[in-house]
Parts: C-alpha cells; structure tokens; sequence
C-alpha cells in the first residue's frame, strides 16, 4: 500500500510498530535515530514517517525541520500538551502518544495517507474490487448491489486487514457510538458479505473475539 | 498605635501648654495686684497725713474745720479722680463726702476700722471692682474715717485681654503642633509601616523584597534582622523548589521509564491476540515482551535500592581493601573479556571501613560504567591510595569520556549519557545515583573528571574524620 518510515530509537516499539503496519499491507523501513533519518529520507520517497520525539542525537522537531514536505505522525512518548501542540503547529498531521492501541495507529495512519495520497483508492481481493471514493463493490468487473452498512462493515474490515476486530469495535466502526443495536446484527452483516462476495475463506471468525478479514 | 501615640501626644501637649498659659497669668496678676495694694496704701497714707496735716494748719489759722474741710477734700477729689481713684470721708459711720459716682452703689459698705489700723478689702459695685482702704485719721481728728478706693476696671480688662491673647496664640501654636506631630511620627513610623508592607509581599510570594536599612539605630538593626529571616526565608524556598523541581523530574523520567516498557508489552501482547501471525513472529513477540517485563522488574529493584539506602541504616566494619578490589574485579572480569578490555587493580592501604556488600555493589557499578565506555581494546584501573591523610578509591578508563554538562547530569535518576547504547546494554539509568547515595551513606565524596574522547576517573575520597569512627 504505502512506504512508511520508522523513526523511534526503541527497538521493541519499533518492530511493534513496523509488525502493526505490515500486517494491513504497507511497506515500512526502521530507523533509530535522528540523524539516520535524514540521511536515509533524503535518498528514498515515503509516503508517511512515523516519528518520535525524544530521540538521541536530532530530535524529532529537528528532523522534521529538515524533512520538510512529507506527511509525518508525531510519536510523543510524554503525553505532554506542549509537545503535540508543537508538533500540530509546526506542520505535523497527526500525532500519536505512547502508549497507544494497534488500532488507533492504524486508524491514523489510514487518515493520513487517504488524505495526502493521491492515487487511486481501492482495494482488491479475490475476485473482488472495493472502490472506497464511489463506495462500490465490483465482482469481476459488475457491480453488486449493497447496503451502506454492509460497505461500512466491509471498509472496517479492509483497513484493519489481518486484524482481529471484536464485534463491539465493528458496530462503532461501521454503525458509530451512538448505535445501541445488538452485536448479532455484526453477524448477520457478516454472513451476508461472506455470501454476497464468496469470502467465506477471507472472512474468519476468531474464537471469543470476532472477525478478522485475513489477505 | 500612631494614632493612639498621636492623640495622646496632643492631648497631653494641650493641657500642659493651655495650663502653663493659665498659671502665668494667674501669677502675673496677683502680682500685679499686690503691687497695686501696696501703692494704694502708700497713697492712703500719704492722703490721710497731708488730710491731717491741712486740717491741723486750717484749725491753727483759725477757720472752722468742718466748713473748710468739704473744699479741702474737694481739691483731694479732683486730683485723684484722673486716676482712676475715688476718696470718701465719714465720721461716726455717717459719710460725709463721696467721689464714688451715686450709680457705683457698693454691694459691701466698708467696716469702720478700730483706730490706729486699716482694713484692706476689696469691694465690688455692681459692674465694677475697687481695691478698698480705709482708716481713721490720726489723732485728734480720730473721728474722721478716710477712706480709698482705687477702680481695677483697667487691670481686670488687661488681663482679661492678655487671657484671650495668650489663648489665641495657644490655639495657633497647638495646630502648628498637631501638623508637625503628624508629620513627625509618620517619619517616626515610617520603618514600621515598610516592615509590615515587605512582610505582607513576602507573605504574598515576592520573598525577594528587602527593607533599606539606614542608619544604625534600633529601627536598622529590627531591619537588618528582618532582612536576614527574609534572605534564610528565600533560600528555603529555593531549595523547596529545587527539591520539587527534582521530584518532578523524577517522576517525570520514571512515567516515561515506565511506559516505555509497558507500552511494548502491551502492544504485543494485543499483536499476538489480534493478528494473523506466523510461529516465528510469535516468538519475537514473546521474546519482546520478556525481555521489557525484566526491564521493569530491573527498575522495580533499583528503586528498592534506591529506598533501602535512603533509610541510611548501614553497618560499619573493617573492610580488606586488597579482597574487595580482587572480589570486584573478578566479578567483571568476564564482562572486560567479552569486550577485550584490561582490567586491572591495584590496593595502596589495608583496611577501610564501611559496608562491604555496598562498598562492592558501588565498585561493581564504577567499573561496569567503566568498561560500558570503553571500546574493545581499552583499560579499566582500579587503584586505592592514601592523599593528604585520606583514603581514595579510584576507577580509571580510556572510554569515550562526558562533558561537562554531562557530569553535572550523571547522578540524577534516570539521566544516560548515551541513551541508546545502555538501553541496548540493559541500563536503567539508576546505577550512578545509587552509587552516590552510598557513597553518601559513608560520608565520602564522588566525584568525576572527565575529557570527551580521553576517558573519565571516578574518585571516591573518604575523608577522614569521618570514616575513622
């Protein structure tokens, strides 16, 4: 999907967060200190960095001075207002605190590169193509007739692809917070995909947590 | 207080100066008035001899003394009625003649005196006042009773006019006074009204105000005492300060200590429960999360530590400085190998007291910083030696050496000089304050020199006073 810088000297957190994106698809490439972010941003494209603050040698503030132009998250270990006012006031598109959950990281991440980038959004998988701009379902080639919460549904699960959501997260992704449905009505939405689409192979239900739509 | 001291200052001034002004006057009269007195009598006697004498003549050339006794007394009469004198003549209680105007009825008729004496009397007639005299004439017109009143009209409104003079000048001199007293005692109490200003702001937070002190008087040295409480007063509340600001850090730097961990636990504990994931990615993961769970029980254990020194509790006894180098570096012995560094050690006196286990613990922790900062091939010293009567314990190494700022940083709980080199070697960044609360707790001192790139030696010095106890 889209290539991803890491820049965060803590090497636990960093595979963590490299394992996370990876996961829905995107190409990620670690780095662990400021400087090493300079350099290697200066010889490759990225379409997002992910980038900490306290870091040794360059800050985070710094390296995003020189980097200027590519969409970048703030990492702000210190859940400090001044940091994440700095960061949004300097240009930054979002910023993230530690410690945050996988879907949250995710969440963001997905925002920021629907916003800044440019090319066409879809997703395929089997025979299926999912255009998110016209909120069409294409079954090679046709259209297939769907409810807006079925596409709600099937979005949710496409961005947090290989990602086991519980069916409480699915109904406030697809149905919003306010809903006070019941959480059968994510399994009846789900059986109907499954059928509509043939993704009873894609479509997994994990055992006491929910579903999980595996690529 | 300046009101009270205000008020009771001018009243007191008041009834002094008002009453002094009375006494005069009152003095200033009755001189007056004797002197008066005794003049008048000179002048009866006077009158009363020339009466006696004119009559005594008037008999000898043979004229009636009763008919021209009225033209005698006439001539009298108008000689004196110009000042302010009045004469009457009686015989037998009967008044013969009278200057005293018929209007001035006298409330009090003069007493006949008893011959050869004069009464003195004053009377009063309606609205006036007269000093009174009288007396008989001598012998042999010992009949006659001759009598002077001399009028005080004048001299009671002189008087009366000098009262309301000196009173009038009193009132003008009394504000004068009630003006300058103001203005006296707020210079007076000027001192006292900045004391309790400065100890108001400094209630209020300003501790950086001061009085000016002037002159040496009891004023100035109440002020300089109440300079001195206000500067021990601001040091305190700096040093609180510098404490909080301290503890704030602390804090600060162990949420951040703690979160890091217990972020990665977290968020991979949620990766193996969500994900779609292989064995070999699960291994990691687990390899992930026990290695940041030891990081948290290495900090948990440090800050035990950290709290046992703290209490101060420790044991001293006679330490063998030759065992306690060898049994050091033989613990890191197999650390310095690893990176191919020379340990070496080097014992310059015999015994040292102290807490062995803190006395290794603290060595172990020197050297293990030490050999952090070298690079393969360098040279870790340990030395003891005695300088200017003291025990020194030193740790040398070739490393890469601090700056300055960084000396100034090295103690303070999780401060790292090279942040991303001791998290990978393990590192909490509790060792060197742990460190100085031993060293603390045997009243010795540490201390670092330090060149980037040269090396860095850490000097323990026992002074000793205090570790021959």
């Amino acid at each position: 999907m889209a290539e991803i810088l890491i820049v965060e000297d803590e090497i636990p957190i960093n595979t963590l967060i490299r394992k996370n994106l990876e996961l829905v698809g995107h190409k990620c490439s670690s780095v662990y200190d400021g400087q090493a972010a300079v350099e290697i941003i200066e010889q490759h494209d990225y379409d997002l960095i992910l980038l900490d603050v306290m870091l040794p040698g360059l800050d985070g503030f710094e390296v995003f001075e020189k980097i200027r132009g590519v969409p970048t998250i703030f990492l702000t270990a210190k859940s400090s207002l001044s940091d994440r006012v700095k960061g949004l006031t300097m240009g930054a598109d979002d910023y993230l605190t530690k410690p945050f959950e996988m879907l949250e990281l995710l969440a963001r991440v997905d925002a920021v590169l629907r916003r800044t980038k440019k090319e066409a959004k879809f997703f395929a998988i089997d025979n299926v193509t999912i255009h998110f701009d016209s909120r069409q379902i294409f079954w090679d080639g046709a259209v297939i007739d769907c409810t807006p919460k079925e596409f709600d549904l099937l979005e949710a699960l496409v961005v947090n692809r290989n990602i086991a959501l519980s069916r409480e997260k699915l109904l406030n992704l697809a149905w919003g917070y306010d809903y006070e449905g019941d959480s059968r009505t994510v399994d009846v939405h789900i059986q109907k995909l499954r059928k509509k689409l043939g993704l009873e192979e894609r479509i997994i239900t994990v055992y006491k947590l929910g579903y999980r739509l595996e690529v | 207080m300046k009101r009270k001291t205000y008020l009771l200052t001018l009243v007191l001034f008041l009834l002094f100066f008002n009453g002094s002004i009375l006494l005069i006057t009152i003095v200033n009269l009755n001189t007056s008035l004797n002197n008066t007195r005794s003049s008048c009598l000179r002048e009866h006697d006077f009158i009363t001899a020339a009466l006696a004498k004119d009559l005594n003549a008037l008999e000898r050339r043979g004229s009636a003394a009763e008919s021209a006794l009225s033209s005698l007394f006439g001539s009298y009469v108008s000689y004196y009625g110009k000042q302010n004198v009045y004469l009457a003549l009686a015989q037998n209680s009967q008044t013969l003649y009278s200057s005293l105007p018929p209007e001035q009825k006298l409330t009090k008729t003069p007493q006949i005196p008893p011959v050869g004496q004069r009464i003195i009397s004053t009377v009063a007639s309606p609205d006036r006042k007269y000093i009174s005299i009288s007396g008989a004439l001598p012998i042999p017109y010992d009949t006659y009773v001759f009598s002077y009143y001399y009028d005080l009209s004048e001299h009671t409104d002189s008087w009366k006019q000098m009262t309301s003079l000196l009173f009038l000048i009193g009132i003008a001199v009394s504000s004068l006074l009630a003006v300058c007293l103001i203005l006296l005692l707020s210079r007076i109490f000027k001192p006292l009204r900045q004391i309790s200003e400065a100890s108001q702001s400094i209630a209020s937070g300003d501790y950086a105000n001061r009085l000016p002190v002037t002159g040496d008087d009891e004023l100035a040295e109440m002020a300089g005492s109440f300079n001195n409480m206000a500067d021990a007063i601001e040091n305190q509340i700096a040093q609180l300060a510098e404490a909080a600001a301290q503890k704030q850090r602390f804090i600060d730097n162990f949420a951040h200590e703690l979160r890091t961990p217990l972020t990665s636990i977290y968020g991979y504990a949620e990766y193996i429960q969500k994900a779609a994931i292989t064995e070999a990615d699960k291994l990691e993961a687990t390899g992930y999360i026990m290695s940041e769970s030891h990081r948290l029980q290495n900090i948990a254990y440090r800050l035990l530590d950290l709290a046992y020194l703290r209490s101060g509790d420790i044991i001293f006894a006679p330490v063998v400085m030759e065992e306690l180098l060898q049994s050091v570096s033989e613990t890191m012995y197999a650390k310095a190998e690893e990176k191919q560094i020379t340990l070496a050690y080097e014992s310059g006196f015999k015994l040292l007291d102290g807490d062995r286990d803190l006395l290794q613990s603290l060595l172990v922790n020197l050297t293990d910083n030490a050999i952090k900062a070298c690079i393969s091939g360098g040279k870790v010293n340990l030395k003891s030696f005695m300088q200017d009567g003291n025990k020194v314990i030193e740790v040398r190494d070739n490393g890469r050496g601090m700056t300055d700022e960084q000396i100034s940083h090295v103690t303070e709980a999780f401060y790292r000089v090279d942040k991303a080199r001791s998290r990978a070697e393990g590192g909490v960044g509790l060792g060197l304050s742990i460190c100085e609360l031993i060293v603390a707790c045997h009243g010795a001192q540490l201390s670092f020199v330090s060149q980037l790139g040269e090396g860095t030696i850490t000097t323990i010095t026992f002074y000793n006073s205090l570790t021959s106890r």
